[in-house]
């Protein structure tokens, strides 16, 4: 901004004091910067070699909540409520987050259409989970999740309504009634076909209510850390290019999935796995990155969301006979198995000859043989995305339908109150100062593949659960613990790295270049050489972010600097997924290998265990990928946990030991 | 010579400005050498200026906020990175 360059020539007349001089022997590349409350004169030195100024505001917060989203703004509401000084940062405005497009529904065990317990839920989750989630977390959020809704319903929810006006609840893939084997259970509340939308709403409506500091359209960099403990965010204000340094006892994570790795995906153009890329840089793991979740009905071509509650209502998928082949795949469940059946399904008949169209290379989705009043009723947005996205009238045609990426399963390990954790020396330690809540985050709830409409129970539950353990042990007002003057300096000089960048390769070709490769080395079936080449061509691709180049030198909403900034976050998560892909050896949930085709557990659970010897833990599958980046080299090391097989109270609700995941 | 209405608004937000920053370290210096950078802009061009004051008023809330404490800044000398 022109201020920059004016208070540069003002300032070359003042002295510029260093409250902290950075030590030489520290003086890296990246640390050129000196941090100095601004215009102080402390020296009488004279100092005319300033050639660019960022200046830094800095907050105080009780707890500071990074992501608006479903997970967000419940997590920020509650620890208002709870009485905590709390700021939002987020880089959207909140009703603009990716949750407002979810479509399908949030499940929980309410019993409005049939007997219902939540511990068929329990179960349904670790079955859907391929039994790589931790059931403590996913006891914690089924158990919640009855309250959770009412608790929307009670904010002002408008949920579609039965009869009798009990809220109505539709079928949902993966959902069964008595542990699987009473068909199927309809426990997925739902508005219409717009429960995103509507949650986000009644959240953000709900949340206005209560005196959180909101920064809207504030980019967050990177995560204070100091002594292994977070101690706060350094973010980016978009509209007048100043730095603000957000200092806090407890940060938040709620930043949402990295759908943008891909060429393909259900995502929002700003699903760029910004949370991940901060805990990667601060030198934490990621969780399972490798799963990621192929939802089996987005629009061909147009990559847009055709939501699962269709089939939840009744519609079908056919190939090019015409056939319903979900039959064939998932004889008892049909087109309501879970999601990685089905998309590994149509990726099998499409390369088995059966797609339709002129290249046959999808499938269809029909729902004219439902009645078009309850097409109208129950799903009202989809029939407008069909008809603006396909030109097609869901009342006479099908859609035409392919698996795309759609959710991140992994993301920041924490356990199931929602501080996040490393796992050294075998044990489980939390970061002091951080959790992280929904997509994010990753509890792990949804193990190897999440169930439709657990997402957004996820988001709610865990949102609040991170606000109740924050504030069960901490108080409001407590003393910040002391942070040094330059704290954010590597992100501000990343930034100014960025800004000023004038190598070869434009932000959008490098991008592309990583999406087109994710796209075509890490799909629905992965192979090891097609993975080990995506790796290399990952590494390569890399290595060319030194050869960045940005066209916009302001800082007053720099969208390409953001956009940049963005690129980076999405190639932290792209090289961890692809690694991480590369090493598991192994078919399990979305992570379908076609050279190792079967599931690898410490038993063979396919066969009875009289007899059987437990398979030591480095050569078995059935455990969490953490994965590390080195920032510098791009190089990704692995490491792995134990997946918790307990839940929180074995008498009220036992574990649900591995079997053959079969629908 | 007697400022006009604008001129009037833009000297009494500077008034609340350093105001606001009494207490908090850093700010004084910066409000200064924004509103005379900014003090340049010929007076006919009123869209700039009006955007200007419209994103000065949210500055200032923001300052006023108890929870916002200090302004530094990080600089990067000359002829380095």
């Amino acid at each position: 901004m022109a201020s920059v360059r004016a208070a540069s020539r003002l300032l070359s007349r003042r002295a510029i004091s260093n409250i902290k001089a950075v030590p030489a022997a520290a003086v890296q590349n990246s640390r050129n910067f000196h941090f100095s409350i601004y215009g102080k004169k402390n020296n009488a030195k004279v100092s005319d070699d300033i050639s660019t100024q960022y200046p830094v505001v800095d907050h105080e917060f009780d707890a500071v909540v990074v992501g608006a989203g479903g997970a967000g703004l419940r997590a920020a509401f509650g620890l208002s409520e709870a009485g905590f000084n709390t700021a939002c940062v987020t880089k959207l405005f909140p009703t603009r987050s990716h949750t407002v497009a979810a479509q399908g529904g949030i499940n929980a065990a309410l019993g409005n259409m049939e007997d219902d317990d939540w511990r068929w839920h329990f179960y349904d989750t670790v079955k859907g989970s391929d039994w790589l989630g931790d059931q403590d977390a996913i006891h914690y959020m089924t158990e919640q999740a009855p309250a959770a809704v009412v608790e929307l319903e009670n904010f002002g929810m408008p949920f579609s309504r039965t009869e009798d006006g009990k809220i109505y609840q539709r079928a949902f893939g993966g959902q069964s009634l008595k542990y699987g084997k009473g068909g199927q259970a309809h426990r997925c509340c739902c508005v219409a076909d717009r429960t995103g939308h509507s949650l986000l709403h009644t959240l953000y409506g709900r949340s206005l209510r209560y005196d959180t500091s909101y920064f809207v359209e504030y980019f967050a960099l990177d995560l204070l850390m100091e002594d292994g403990q977070c101690k706060g965010v350094i973010a980016l204000c978009m509209e007048d290019g100043s730095i603000h340094r957000f200092r806090s006892q407890n940060t938040v994570i709620a930043t949402g999935g990295y759908g943008r790795t891909y060429f393909s995906c259900t995502s929002a153009h700003t699903s760029t796995g910004d949370g991940n890329a901060m805990v990667t840089r601060a030198g934490l793991p990621c969780q399972d990155l490798e799963f990621v979740q192929f939802h089996p009905t987005g629009i061909y071509g147009a990559g847009c969301l055709i939501t699962e509650g269709c089939r939840g209502e009744g519609g079908i998928l056919i190939n090019s006979e015409g056939e319903r082949f979900m039959e064939r795949y998932a004889p008892n469940a049909k087109d309501l198995a879970s999601r990685d059946v089905v998309s590994r399904s149509m990726t099998i008949e499409i390369r088995e000859g059966r797609g339709v169209g002129p290249e046959k290379d999808h499938v269809y989705l029909q729902l004219h043989h439902l009645p078009p009043q309850q097409l109208a009723a129950r799903l009202p947005g989809i029939s407008e995305t069909a008809m603006i996205f396909a030109g097609v009238d869901v009342t006479k045609e099908p859609i035409p339908v392919l698996p795309t990426v759609h959710y991140n399963m992994g993301g920041i390990p924490t356990n199931y109150k929602g501080q996040v954790i490393d796992y050294t020396d075998g044990k489980d330690k939390v970061v002091p100062g951080l959790y992280a809540c929904g997509e994010a985050a990753c509890a792990s709830v949804h193990g190897a593949n999440r169930l439709g409409a657990n997402s957004l129970l996820d988001l709610v539950v865990f949102g609040r659960a991170c606000a109740l353990t924050i504030a069960s042990e901490h108080k409001p007002g407590e003393k910040l613990s002391p942070l040094k003057p330059n704290a954010g300096e590597e992100s501000v000089a990343n930034m100014d790295k960025l800004r000023f960048a004038s190598g070869s390769l434009r932000t959008s070709e490098i991008r592309l270049n990583m999406q087109k490769t994710m796209q075509n080395h890490a799909a629905v079936f992965r192979t090891g050489s097609v993975l080990k080449e995506g790796c290399d061509k990952m590494d390569d691709i890399y290595q060319t972010l030194d050869q960045i180049k940005t066209f916009d030198r302001g800082i007053v909403w720099n969208t390409d600097l953001v956009e940049s900034l963005e690129l980076q976050n999405l190639m932290l998560n792209a090289v961890q997924t692809i690694h991480s892909a590369e090493q598991r050896k192994e078919s399990r949930g979305a992570h379908a290998r076609e050279d190792f085709k079967v599931r690898v557990d410490e038993f063979d659970y396919s066969k009875p265990l009289q007899g059987q010897e437990k398979k030591p833990f480095d050569q078995h599958w059935r455990k969490h990928t953490l994965s590390y980046v080195d920032r510098k080299t791009g190089k990704v090391t692995l490491k792995y946990r134990p997946v918790i097989d307990t839940s929180l109270d074995e008498e009220d609700c036992a574990h649900v030991p591995p079997a053959i995941r079969s629908y | 010579m007697r400022h006009s209405k604008l001129q009037q608004q833009v000297l009494v937000l500077y008034r609340q400005f350093l105001r606001a920053a009494q207490n908090k370290p850093g700010f004084i210096p910066r409000i200064r050498d924004e509103f005379r950078e900014n003090a340049r802009i010929k007076k006919t061009d009123v869209m700039h200026i009006e955007y200007l004051f419209r994103r000065g008023q949210r500055q200032l809330e923001q300052l006023r906020d108890a929870n916002t404490k200090q302004l530094g800044s990080f600089s990067k000398p000359k002829g380095s990175g």
